[in-house]
């Protein structure tokens, strides 16, 4: 009996790990047929390819710690990667007009904000479900942006910008060393600080928080704020990868930022959507889509192997958590 | 509920019971004084009949929100409906019934796999049906090498007119997409089979211990709402003689915005087939009237996702004045 019991926690344990398992065995898959793929510089290349999914993830992870990780009624912001290339457009639109960088930077971060603000006051103040809320949202700014670049590709050559994708800080590429720093202030703030363990308690049991007494529609509020300045800086970073704005990267962004955020959930130990398995997430995403694109796979295969692996990894999830 | 509760005097309580439709007549109003051409008859006619395809996609919508669930894969279950019926008639010939049929089949396939995944996996709807859509992209993808349009210039007449017969002077989309709301409002709203979907949608727990086959509704549910969105791919299909893959995509988020208009003008807050329908003219008349203003294309997109958001806000903020 004794032993049974063991054995069938032992492969509990097998199912949660599951998910990383499967996504190992894939990447050990592609470096045995792709060439080149377990290189220092095509690893680089992953990470760089993925430094704006990062920075959306890092914001969306914020939201759903606050708001509950029920995907229709707790927190979710869809509109993360709509104020991204609002943030783009705005600040291409503007340098293209001859504004410096920073004035320009200044008028993308006070629309930011205002995408943020709004967010918040339809969620706590009017209580709409944060996906609806945040999924109009989406469909309002892309609008709002496509106003203000009249839906035209814009380039962008300014050296700030471009020195984000081109600029070595000893060795290592100033775009990636900024996402580290941004997504480390995002992980001090929330797994460290107080404040970011009240926010997780908020997210966890609104009325276990509500009861000893937190404000927890103020923490809410400021997740939003804090997804909306992700998605600002988001946005030089998507001017950056396409040496200017275009329309259009923000259905992309916003799949592949749910995907990782969601995936990075199943690798947690608690299956809870965390700062690290959202970053984790979003570089593993990359990391396959290169991975099969070095390997030559035909890429309209990409969406279908992608909606496999969420299937997969949250079966998984789903599994092993029920069986807990 | 009971108007006591609500704040006083006569202007305050006339407008927190019918806020949404005030709204409504004020824009047909507005639109009717910008340009007159706006309430002829015939693009009162243009209007309803523009709406029929999101209103056949709102109304599955409405069935899956009622249980409580989202589904993100409408888009697919419409691509697949014109996709399977166009191929039907192109490349083996059938005849329209024939094809019909072949449509709705290919669209329930949709929902089929849906219900594997939500109720054999326990995967939650919206991760479930996020990665149908993945999937669901990728394999029209793969099917029509890319993405080019399979058209069928000889299309049989009467499949044509589906989309552009009319049956007593009635557009015939317009009459198909009537009947099928009056079978839905029946089922959902006036049937026992009805109930057990709001029951299971309001609190899932309950519904099992009452005894209610949970699993076998929601099976139905998204089959049914599948096949409900291929008829609205086999009138899109008809209208431009081909199909166009990743088309339903548009769909989706006027569908979900429709059904939570509804859902808000309904006195508990429940999604509802007249509330949807509602919703769903409140859309078509409002692309209609931007139309009509003669805006430019950007400014009109962007008008028309700021109204989305407003009314949805509106919509949620007087049911909840109204519960006090």
């Amino acid at each position: 009996m004794q032993a049974d019991a063991q054995g069938r926690r032992f492969l509990l344990e097998l199912f949660g790990f599951l998910p990383v398992i499967i996504f190992a065995g894939v990447l050990v898959y592609i470096s045995f047929n792709a060439p080149n793929f377990v290189t220092l510089r095509n690893l680089e290349l992953i990470v760089m390819q993925s430094l704006p999914v990062v920075l959306v993830c890092a914001g969306l992870a914020a939201v759903v710690m606050a708001g509950g990780d029920d995907v229709v009624s707790g927190g979710i912001d869809l509109s993360i990667p709509a104020t991204a290339v609002l943030s783009a457009g705005i600040t291409a639109q503007m340098l293209s007009l001859g504004y410096p960088l920073l004035f320009c930077a200044a008028a993308a971060l006070a629309a930011s904000t205002v995408v943020g603000v709004l967010n918040a006051l339809l969620v706590t103040r009017i209580q709409m479900t944060p996906l609806l809320t945040t999924l109009a949202m989406f469909v309002a700014v892309v609008g709002a942006n496509n106003v203000v670049t009249a839906s035209r590709r814009i380039n962008v050559d300014h050296p700030w910008i471009i020195a984000l994708r081109a600029q070595d800080v000893g060795g290592v590429p100033l775009g990636i060393v900024v996402v580290a720093l941004v997504v480390a202030a995002a992980f001090f703030l929330l797994h460290q600080t107080r404040w970011g363990l009240n926010l997780q308690a908020a997210g966890g049991s609104r009325d276990a928080a509500e009861i000893s007494g937190l404000n927890v529609n103020r923490f809410i509020d400021q997740s939003f704020l804090l997804a909306a300045f992700t998605g600002f800086i988001c946005g030089f970073f998507i001017l950056a990868r396409g040496s200017g704005s275009s329309p259009g990267v923000q259905d992309n962004l916003m799949l592949e930022m749910v995907l990782a955020t969601f995936l990075g959930a199943a690798f947690s130990p608690r299956r809870v959507v965390t700062m690290w398995g959202a970053v984790l997430g979003a570089l593993l995403v990359a990391a396959i889509s290169i991975g099969f694109k070095s390997m030559g796979v035909n890429l309209f295969w990409t969406g279908l192997i992608k909606g496999s692996l969420i299937v997969l990894v949250v079966a998984f999830s789903a599994i092993s958590q029920r069986a807990r | 509920m009971s108007s006591t509760s609500a704040p006083s005097g006569p202007f305050a309580n006339i407008f927190l019971r019918f806020g949404f439709l005030i709204v409504f007549a004020a824009f047909f109003a507005l639109f009717a004084v910008w340009n007159p051409v706006f309430v002829q008859g015939g693009n009162l006619m243009n209007i309803v009949e523009g709406s029929a395809v999101l209103m056949i996609v709102a109304l599955g919508m409405t069935l899956i929100v009622a249980t409580g669930g989202i589904d993100l894969s409408i888009g697919i279950a419409l691509d697949f409906g014109a996709a399977f019926a166009v191929v039907a008639m192109k490349t083996y010939g059938l005849d329209w019934f024939g094809a019909a049929c072949a449509g709705i089949i290919g669209g329930s396939l949709v929902g089929l796999f849906n219900a594997a995944l939500v109720v054999g996996l326990r995967i939650s709807p919206f991760l479930a049906t996020l990665s149908t859509f993945f999937i669901g992209s990728s394999v029209q993808r793969i099917f029509t090498n890319g993405g080019g349009p399979i058209s069928h210039r000889r299309m049989p007449e009467e499949f044509r007119n589906l989309a552009l017969g009319q049956i007593a002077g009635i557009p015939t989309e317009a009459v198909i997409a009537f009947v099928l709301a009056v079978l839905y409002f029946l089922v959902l709203e006036r049937s026992i089979w009805g109930r057990r979907i709001h029951a299971m949608g309001m609190q899932r727990s309950a519904a099992v211990v009452a005894g209610i086959r949970v699993n076998r509704i929601l099976l139905l549910c998204f089959v049914l709402a599948s096949a409900t969105c291929a008829v609205g791919g086999l009138i899109a299909a008809a209208n431009i003689r081909m199909f166009t893959p990743l088309s339903g995509f548009s769909y989706l988020l006027d569908a979900i915005a429709a059904v939570f208009i509804g859902a808000a003008l309904h006195p508990r807050g429940r999604p509802n087939i007249p509330g949807t329908v509602i919703g769903v003219l409140f859309l078509g008349m409002v692309a209609n009237g931007l139309n009509l203003m003669g805006l430019n294309f950007n400014t009109k997109d962007a008008l028309q996702g700021i109204i989305l958001l407003s009314a949805l806000a509106l919509a949620v903020a007087q049911r909840k004045a109204r519960n006090g």
